[in-house]
């Protein structure tokens, strides 16, 4: 049980969580994701492609690291570069860098509580979204364990607790399931789904099995574009039988990402 | 906040901080070069601000050690991200840290308190402006080293710190020579070592100093909590500004600290219903003590024709010299305290203070030796004079006291009686037996 905001309960304003429009950014000199056109809403979005492709560079300008270089870029309706004040965006934005840092000495219950009060979430409603959080990936019998303590597939949870403490509507996930056995990628996709039922969610992987149990859209770039988006049954559709891959998805990533690549030498 | 402010107490580095430096601190005052603090509380403060030598430096080292924790544990990324503005973000820390500096600086002084307790009576106001400024240069020191963790975020930045931070409290001295006003102002040890029993520090001094330090630490913090290079820039203002006005204020002279003397700390305080016994306001604790050996030497000098009625502690001071009031019929006696803050010697009590009969005026380079002064006051009490067996002059004494007490009564009697008229006119060659060597 919590209080619902007013803000919570007020009818969206604007038609897209995410929006680019021929969305320029650089990752440092080299322009890593180059006129891409994207638009988001509630629901699990799957974000693949090759190294390289622009993906963690997209997720970190999604999570206002890094400013477009270029193009337009509206998060919940706000447009972010130049002077804007991000600090409303942020309050609705959950974020799981690839390299995820977290303070060793900090118990998860502290860190996740202190990552609560960094995005500036009401102190009446701290504790009970941090017990939530840490219930909801599974950590509740680590909550006071110190962060050093934890193995790498813990970690990730914790780091995913901090991601979704404050109930955030646009949730960025760079390599989630990095570090995580069979079982608990099977709990995270569960997972996923519960989030992805009221906010928009961004999942950076290179597992395209995952993408296909657990997103319902499918976002595949290259070159720092979106050369694909569609559902998972989309992505299937597109491969055949003569492409690389043990599984449907997988030949349709290879046959798409082959297609392209024949067009964009 | 709250909340928070208890997370970064537990998991910050401001314990460890605070324990480290309340240990250096306290050991320093017992065992660095003696206790220095022995006479009083003013003496403690004063050592205490002397061993910020060690502590300002550690406390530099420990804010910078804390200061490189974001970039040393990669959370810049993510904490890039959230809403709340970087100065938000910095003030636990802030809090933590200048709190921990501050509580371990008191224990220190709690710690060399304990010491005093059973002798020091006289606190006087000064002490509390030298303490306070001791803890704002702690404070100054850890938001300084916070700020330059952040900006340097390398392994070698906190002891680099803390060598420089020592360098530079050494170098200050000298590269202020012949201004120590100016080393004053920058360096919060600066006269700070070995006060005299009656020393005070200015209240303009530790103003300048208070202002100096204030503004430091102020740039210190706007430094570490800045966002942009442009706040950076601001944030050395208030330290020039701070500088400018502390160099004001601080009395541009010679041995500021040195050369001051606490009047009240100097003032006769007399045991009661016996008004002979006076010690200076410092040492007044040490009345019980000492009050047995003044009367027994009340009853010998009574022997004395003319001799003093009364003891008092002489409270002369020599930078600047200042002597204590002149009267014949007063013994002076100077008084030292032990380590142990009792007095230094309290079998020596009495037959110094008959000595004092011996001494003669202020400022008199005649005075008879103190080895006939000591002859003399043993003959009175009738005991051999004690051999401490590395003081020349007591050696003398014995050798005298012998010669003295070979002689019959009387003639013993006439030539003590001559030795204090002597002493009084400060009549030049004077001693026992004709020879001064």
């Amino acid at each position: 049980m919590r209080t619902v905001t007013a803000a919570e309960t007020a009818p969206r304003t604007y038609p897209w969580a995410v929006h680019a429009d021929g969305l320029q950014v650089r990752a440092g000199r080299h322009m890593a994701v180059d006129g891409l056109d994207l638009a988001l809403n509630v629901g699990v979005h799957g974000l693949l492609g090759p190294n390289g492709a622009g993906k963690t560079t997209l997720m970190r300008a999604l999570a206002t690291v890094l400013k477009p270089a270029g193009g337009q870029l509206s998060l919940l309706g706000e447009q972010v570069g130049g002077r804007a004040d991000l600090r409303k965006v942020r309050r609705g934005l959950g974020y799981l860098p690839q390299q995820f840092g977290f303070y060793p000495r900090f118990t998860v219950r502290e860190f996740v509580e202190y990552m609560a009060w960094l995005k500036e979430m009401p102190k009446t409603a701290v504790a009970g979204a941090t017990q939530r959080a840490i219930e909801r990936v599974g950590l509740a019998d680590k909550a006071d364990a110190r962060m050093k303590t934890l193995s790498g597939g813990m970690l990730r949870r914790a780091g995913i607790a901090q991601a979704v403490v404050n109930d955030p509507e646009v949730l960025l996930l760079d390599e989630p399931t990095v570090g995580l056995d069979p079982e608990q990628r099977l709990d995270f996709r569960e997972l996923l789904r519960d989030l992805g039922a009221d906010s928009c969610v961004l999942v950076s992987t290179h597992l395209v099995e995952d993408v296909v149990a657990a997103c319902g859209d499918v976002v595949m770039m290259n070159q720092g574009r979106v050369l694909f988006q569609g559902t998972p049954a989309d992505l299937i559709a597109q491969g055949g039988d003569g492409d690389a891959g043990d599984s449907p998805a997988e030949r349709g990533y290879s046959a798409l990402l082959r297609r392209h690549r024949a067009v964009n030498p | 906040m709250t909340h928070v402010l208890g997370i970064e107490l537990r998991r910050s580095a401001a314990i460890g901080s605070a324990l480290i430096l309340a240990v250096v601190g306290a050991l320093a005052l017992y065992f660095a070069e003696g206790i220095a603090f022995t006479d009083g509380w003013m003496q403690l403060a004063m050592s205490q601000r002397l061993f910020l030598a060690l502590l300002w430096p550690l406390a530099l080292a420990a804010g910078a050690w804390q200061g490189r924790r974001e970039h040393r544990w990669k959370v810049t990324e993510l904490f890039a991200t959230t809403p709340r503005p970087v100065a938000q973000r910095m003030r636990p820390v802030i809090l933590v840290m200048a709190a921990a500096v501050t509580v371990a600086y008191l224990v220190m002084g709690l710690a060399g308190g304990a010491w005093l307790i059973g002798t020091a009576d006289y606190l006087p106001a000064p002490f509390f402006a030298v303490t306070a400024v001791g803890v704002l240069a702690l404070v100054a020191a850890v938001w300084l080293g916070l700020a330059i963790g952040r900006l340097l975020p390398w392994l070698i930045t906190a002891p680099a710190l803390a060598i420089a931070g020592l360098g530079l409290l050494l170098t200050i001295p000298g590269a202020t020579r012949p201004r120590g006003w100016l080393a004053l102002v920058f360096s919060p040890i600066y006269e700070m070592n070995m006060p005299d029993a009656f020393a005070t520090v200015p209240g303009r001094v530790s103003a300048a100093q208070a202002i100096w330090l204030l503004a430091l630490a102020v740039t210190g913090v706007l430094l570490y909590a800045a966002a942009t290079w442009r706040l950076r820039v601001a944030a050395l203002l208030p330290v020039l500004l701070g500088a400018a006005l502390a160099i004001t204020v601080m009395p541009h002279g010679k041995r500021v600290v040195t050369g001051a003397i606490d009047p009240v700390a100097k003032e006769l305080v007399c045991a009661d219903q016996e008004p002979a016994v006076c010690l200076s306001r410092v040492h007044a604790g040490l009345m019980p003590e000492f009050l047995p050996s003044a009367r027994q030497a009340l009853t010998v000098l009574a022997a004395l024709p003319g001799g003093p009625t009364r003891v008092h502690e002489d409270t002369t001071t020599y930078v600047p010299t200042r002597y204590a009031p002149w009267d014949p019929g007063v013994a002076l006696v100077r008084l030292d305290t032990g380590q142990d803050t009792h007095l230094a010697d309290p079998e020596l009590a009495l037959g110094d203070a008959v000595a004092g009969a011996f001494t003669g005026p202020p400022g008199c380079e005649d005075a008879p030796p103190l080895g006939d002064q000591l002859a003399a006051a043993y003959w009175l009490i009738g005991t051999e004079p004690p051999a401490d067996g590395n003081g020349a002059e007591r050696d003398r004494a014995v050798d005298v006291w012998h010669r003295l007490k070979a002689l019959p009564g009387s003639e013993a009697q006439a030539k003590v009686v001559a030795l204090r008229a002597a002493a009084l006119k400060c009549t030049p060659g004077t001693a026992l037996f004709g020879d001064a060597s």
